[in-house]
């Protein structure tokens, strides 16, 4: 895997998050900025799947394979899907989902890292 | 605001499961469905023939999980009766399932959603029921 596209993922899963609570505390709806962000999240997301696919499927050494391509395939729909909710039903609890959409894409990031990590 | 799809013109009414909290308890549900369905195809595929009994609880949470999840995205009052019963059973299986994970560890040699009272997962599955069961009560009492 490759570190530094890691970090783009997390900082933009970050961004992601902060804004959807700052959104709900303020009352605010889904914008053009938070739009944008998910937009960032997104192609760095792909750009993962692609680095791992490539990567994994090269990769020799043993590690749990399965599992690291089902979380890979994964993590890219989690937040387009909460944010499609937030645009659905406009509520404060809906930018919660955001946020807690943007947790669980950093959380299986770490894990796609952790897993990599863990084979021999 | 101005999406003139009949199903968006009127605000969810009272009641509706997805008000407000409801909304974060369907996404809650929407990703455990997704964490079951994906940890009993994995299993199956795997080595069905390890675990028989623990996968094929795998299967039934990850089809409780689903039913539950679009029974709550819906709200209407079919919709809700359905999602009582599939939030009954589950928390009906998470118990005993966890009970018996302690009990009798030996019949289940590879872990199921709800092995350990769910521990894997945070003791969401645990916790899940209860506030499903909760807000269910509450959203029909309104």
């Amino acid at each position: 895997m490759v570190s530094w596209l890691t970090v783009v993922v997390l900082v933009a899963a970050t961004a992601l998050g902060v804004l959807a609570l700052v959104y709900a505390l303020t009352r605010r709806g889904v914008d053009d900025r938070l739009l944008l962000v998910l937009g960032a999240l997104e192609i760095a997301l792909l750009a993962q799947v692609f680095v791992g696919l490539g990567q994994g499927i090269g990769r020799t050494t043993e590690f749990e394979k399965a599992v690291f391509f089902a979380y890979l395939l994964t993590v890219p729909f989690i937040a387009p899907v909460a944010v499609f909710l937030a645009l659905k039903e406009k509520t404060r609890s809906s930018m919660l989902v955001v946020l807690g959409s943007a947790v669980v894409v950093g959380v299986l990031v770490a894990r796609l890292v952790q897993i990599w990590g863990a084979g021999v | 605001m101005s999406d003139p799809s009949p199903d968006q013109t009127h605000t969810p009414e009272k009641g509706s499961t997805r008000r407000g909290l409801g909304i974060i308890l369907v996404a809650l549900y929407g990703l455990f469905a997704l964490a079951a369905t994906g940890r009993a195809t994995y299993q199956i595929i795997a080595d069905f023939q390890k675990a028989p009994v623990a996968y094929l609880l795998s299967v039934l949470a990850a089809v409780i999980y689903i039913v539950a999840t679009v029974a709550l995205a819906r709200g209407d009052r079919t919709s809700i009766r359905v999602a009582r019963v599939a939030i009954t059973i589950e928390l009906v299986g998470v118990l005993t399932v966890g009970l018996v994970s302690y009990l009798v560890p030996s019949d289940f040699p590879d872990k199921t959603v709800w092995s350990h009272f769910g521990s894997g997962y945070g003791y969401f599955p645990l916790i899940l029921p209860i506030l499903g069961l909760l807000w269910l009560r509450y959203q029909s009492r309104r």
